[in-house]
């Protein structure tokens, strides 16, 4: 049926962006030129002038000279216009004058391109209108379109075919018997899959025209135009009686035979990946031997690894999705294992990073789709590890390779979809880690401990415990292959910090719910572990130990109706504790230990368990003698006399022997401090330690208040003598104003020494004392007058208090004038 | 104008961090101030308060290392001068009239005070006293079963509503209270 081949050649190597965009332009006009005509005529119903005017218009699409995408645009205007003739023609069919014989006419059109355009417009009106056998003119035309063999003009043209045939290719199973042989789906089939060959064929030769020194422009408009090719398959999908049968059978057989046997990487890659996203994920398990057979056969340069994991993700989604599970007679992890390691065995020159990818994928298929079966993740693991044993045994993947980056990509899929309970089910997982060098080993654990924090995973018992560490343990001791980070474990470095705050966090997670004693070996384990760690990492790792088992007496105690052992339990939980803050106490600063001796002291306090007294007092008093070694360091020191003092008030298991030593020890503490006012400040917390702390009575064993009012008095009258020592006026006032408002306390608490008189001699003095910091400040004009300002509202706010509690029947006689 | 008030989060000494609960409510825009009772105890923790706002107020606890945390400090929201202050400096702990001789002498409509990682707000001489107990439910001798809560102060000129969070049995629950200036 053809007529002239077609000749036209040429080649748009040289010809510049601008003329390109003149080209497209001419060629535009000339086209509206024509369809105008082509309308024209049409309206006057001459279609034998319409159909001439339209092969006019068509020949512009003989052109050699546009690029794909410029012809792609002259493309769909042509179409469009082209859509006129369709609509008449039509329209003269259903009005019964339609010409029957158009379809031989057109064939003697001059060229070819206009020639088969003009067929299949015809052609589709003729089988729309019943006119011709539809499955005859469906196999002529997809035949007579090879008559257009260069590529990009047949591309488009098959393409155009395509689009027509969309409503014409039959969907049924058997023939319409009242229709003019119709067709069955055998038939949209052959056409689509022929079409599809042609295109492909058409598609791949484009890589072959023209000078090598364009193959990488030519490459990248060939990827342009694979959507034309991929229709094709689009539309095969489409077909409703496309089954999994028939797609095992007929369908994936010839697409593949095509995609084999071109032997071109870029086509061969982007059809596999468009036959896994256009057809349904119920083909793809059906059909995994023959998809994967095919992978197999696809060209060396095929970038294989990202259509299997493109497969396997697609089909991980789809088992996850709703619940859907997979087949049981569709041994999916099998089957992709198998063939993943034949691909590798197979593909000599895959570099590392895409085998990892690939098991990468598998993991996640394994884990994703088989959750209960550690088995198939674990496997993946180990088939992970032999491979790189194979390449070099016991050799690290060097830090910062694409292999690395992958292998951190493949821990983290664990990590992810399971808790980390499960991860160490895994126990290949950690062979896989050990690959890593230093920095990835590093970026991988920093991982799992910021996931099980995220998640708030528990760790209920010390055999976990010791799995986690031995995991993360590139965290935990010093590495034989992270020499060069060593230098970097000081507590100045933030990364360092970092670190090993998020491991001390991860200890907060181990517990052992409703079972003590489960606890106290996950405490055991973490100190045999840590005490490997060296002293700038304990730093980190010790108090939350150390609270642990302070918070683990408590459960002990709660539990002593069941438990008879348990003050020997609390006892070995103190001493434990105690050797902990003693390692401790060699940093160089120590006011650490010291605060984690005083909670030692609360905790023993508050147990009451056997020896109690004995353990606060070895607590208390270490505490206080790192306090004492602390000298030099003034503010420090008196923070921590302070913090001595506030917990001493607090601590009731003391007997009035060792009581009295400590009290003791802090009020003559407090009067050698540096400066006056920390003294005379720490010396009025300190009367409390003479009233409301607490002392066991050695006779009835019962707690009870000191209430030692003479103590009391004479630390308040030291305070006094210490402040009139203080030379600085402003200060004197106000520590003047801090030791009224201490009486004030002690008579609010009936101190019996204490009465309404020993009140207003101090408000007197108070008084006058102001008013000599008026006269002084009145004449001199310091920078400490806004200080000034601030001590004589503080006084006018106690004297206010003290006017409103004047009121009051306990405060008669109080003098304070208004 | 919203203001958290917490404290006493002992990470990652006693605590592994914030419950998820807080940490979904407390979203990054909502909040205009934060005052924090101090144990916050590391860097990461300060970090994380200052993604939720710009403006924190921090002072030091006993488990405090950073030496720029100060003991004592006042700020002043609307109409009201607040006053904030760890409280383990204070003796007897969590005294009330300890506390009342603070609020004196810092000379402050409301004090704000921790240490003791349970939660109370009271009313006593007019004047207002918040401690937001311990935002972690950290472990505490002195208070073994420790409840995480925190506050959420709105503060409208001269009157204060303040919402208290607290995560009972790992139940979430809020509670209202109002405070009006004299």
């Amino acid at each position: 049926m053809q007529k002239t081949a077609d000749t036209s050649r040429g080649s748009i190597a040289g010809i510049s962006m601008d003329n390109q965009e003149k080209l497209l332009a001419e060629s535009l006009q000339n086209v509206r030129q024509h369809a105008f005509a082509m309308k024209r005529v049409l309206d006057q119903q001459s279609v034998m002038e319409g159909l001439k005017h339209a092969a006019n218009m068509l020949g512009e699409l003989r052109t050699s000279l546009l690029s794909p995408k410029n012809y792609y645009e002259l493309h769909v205007v042509v179409v469009e216009e082209l859509h006129h003739l369709e609509l008449y023609l039509t329209d003269e069919f259903e009005h019964g004058r339609g010409s029957h014989d158009l379809y031989e006419v057109v064939q003697y059109a001059g060229n070819i391109v206009p020639r088969l355009y003009l067929l299949i417009t015809i052609g589709h009106v003729y089988i729309r209108a019943n006119e011709l056998p539809r499955r005859e003119v469906l196999r002529d035309l997809v035949e007579m379109c090879r008559g257009v063999q260069h590529p990009l003009r047949g591309l488009f043209l098959r393409n155009y075919l395509l689009q027509c045939a969309k409503s014409l290719l039959p969907d049924t199973e058997e023939e319409n018997q009242e229709e003019n042989k119709t067709g069955t789906i055998l038939d949209s089939l052959d056409f689509i899959l022929l079409n599809f060959s042609e295109m492909n064929k058409l598609w791949v030769r484009m890589q072959y025209q023209g000078h090598t020194r364009d193959l990488n422009r030519r490459e990248q408009e060939r990827r342009e135009l694979r959507i034309l090719v991929g229709t094709n398959l689009v539309r095969l999908s489409e077909l409703e009686c496309v089954n999994v049968e028939r797609y095992k059978t007929i369908v994936l057989p010839k697409i593949m035979e095509q995609v084999v046997s071109c032997r071109d990487a870029i086509a061969q890659e982007y059809l596999m990946e468009c036959i896994i996203q256009v057809f349904p994920d119920e083909y793809h398990l059906n059909t995994l031997n023959e998809f994967l057979k095919g992978c197999r056969e696809l060209s060396p340069t095929v970038n294989i690894r990202n259509i299997l994991i493109s497969l396997i993700d697609r089909l991980t989604s789809y088992s996850t999705r709703d619940q859907q599970n997979i087949p049981e007679n569709i041994q999916l992890f099998d089957i992709f294992s198998e063939q993943i390691t034949e691909v590798i065995k197979s593909r000599s020159t895959m570099p590392s990073e895409d085998i990892v990818a690939l098991q990468s994928a598998l993991l996640s298929l394994s884990l994703k789709c088989y959750r209960d079966q550690f088995e198939y993740g674990n496997k993946v693991l180990e088939n992970t590890r032999q491979i790189f044993d194979n390449i070099a045994l016991d050799t690290q993947v060097t830090t910062g390779t694409q292999a690395a980056k992958e292998l951190v990509k493949m821990l983290k899929i664990p990590i992810d979809c399971y808790d980390i309970l499960d991860v160490l089910k895994l126990n290949h997982y950690k062979l896989v880690l050990q690959l890593l060098s230093y920095r990835e080993r590093h970026t991988v654990c920093m991982y799992i401990i910021n996931s099980i924090l995220d998640k708030e995973t528990i760790i209920p018992t010390a055999e976990q415990v010791t799995q986690l560490f031995d995991l993360v343990s590139t965290l935990i001791i010093d590495q034989p292959d992270g020499s060069l980070e060593h230098s970097r474990q000081t507590i100045t470095n933030e990364d360092f910090v970092e670190e090993q705050n998020l491991v001390a966090r991860l200890c907060n997670t181990f517990k052992a719910i409703n079972d003590p004693d489960q606890q106290y070996h996950i405490i055991k384990t973490c100190q045999d572990t840590f005490k490997n760690g060296g002293l700038e990492r304990m730093r980190f790792t010790y108090p939350p130990m150390i609270m642990q088992a302070y918070a683990l007496t408590f459960r002990y105690k709660d539990i002593r109706e069941q438990d008879e052992k348990w003050e020997k339990k609390c006892q070995k939980l103190f001493q434990l504790s105690n050797q902990l803050i003693n390692t401790l106490t060699k940093l160089e600063t120590n006011d650490l230990s010291l605060r984690l001796y005083l909670q030692g002291a609360l905790t023993a306090s508050e147990i009451r368990s056997e020896n109690a007294e004995t353990i606060a007092y070895e607590f208390f008093s270490q505490a206080y003698t790192l306090y004492e070694e602390q000298a030099g360091d003034t503010r420090a020191q008196c923070a921590s006399l302070t913090l001595l003092i506030g917990t001493l008030e607090k601590v009731s298991c003391f007997g009035e022997e060792n009581h009295s030593t400590l009290r003791q020890s802090l009020t003559q503490a407090a009067t050698r401090l540096v400066k006056r006012p920390d003294q005379v400040r720490t010396l009025l917390l300190c009367t409390h330690l003479f009233w409301s702390a607490q002392r066991v009575d050695e006779s009835t064993q019962k707690s009870e208040q000191i209430r030692d009012s003479e103590k009391v008095i004479a630390c308040l009258k030291k305070a006094a003598k210490l402040i009139a020592q203080v030379m600085d006026q402003t200060a004197q006032v106000q520590l003047y104003n801090e030791l009224l408002n201490s009486y004030i306390y002690f008579f609010n608490q009936n101190h019996p020494d204490i009465d309404i008189n020993v009140l207003n001699t101090l408000i007197e003095k108070l008084q006058s004392d102001i008013s000599k910091l008026d006269s002084t400040s009145s004449t001199t004009h310091t920078s400490s007058n806004d200080g000034d300002e601030f001590i004589r509202s503080q006084i006018q706010k106690t004297f206010d208090y003290l006017r409103q509690q004047s009121q009051l029947e306990k405060f008669q006689g109080l003098q304070i004038n208004n | 104008m919203l203001v958290l008030v917490l404290g006493d989060l002992h990470i990652p000494y006693r605590v592994s961090g914030l419950p998820q609960e807080f940490r979904k409510l407390l979203t990054p825009g909502r909040i205009q101030h934060i005052l924090c009772t101090g144990n916050l105890c590391t860097k990461e923790t300060v970090d994380y308060l200052k993604t939720l706002t710009a403006d924190v107020h921090i002072v030091r606890g006993d488990f405090d290392d950073n030496p720029n945390f100060v003991d004592q400090k006042v700020v002043t929201v609307g109409q009201f001068r607040i006053g904030l202050c760890h409280g383990h400096q204070i003796v007897p702990w969590g005294d009330i009239e300890s506390l009342s001789m603070l609020q004196r002498q810092m000379d402050v409509d409301i004090l704000i005070t921790g240490h003791t990682h349970k939660f109370e707000a009271f009313e006593r001489d007019n004047k207002f006293f918040i401690n937001p107990g311990s935002a972690t439910g950290a472990f505490n001798a002195l208070n073994s079963s420790t409840i995480p809560s925190f506050v959420l102060m709105d503060i409208q000129q001269g009157s204060l509503t303040l919402y208290v969070y607290q995560l009972v049995n790992e139940k979430f629950t809020v509670e209202r209270l109002e405070y009006r200036k004299a």
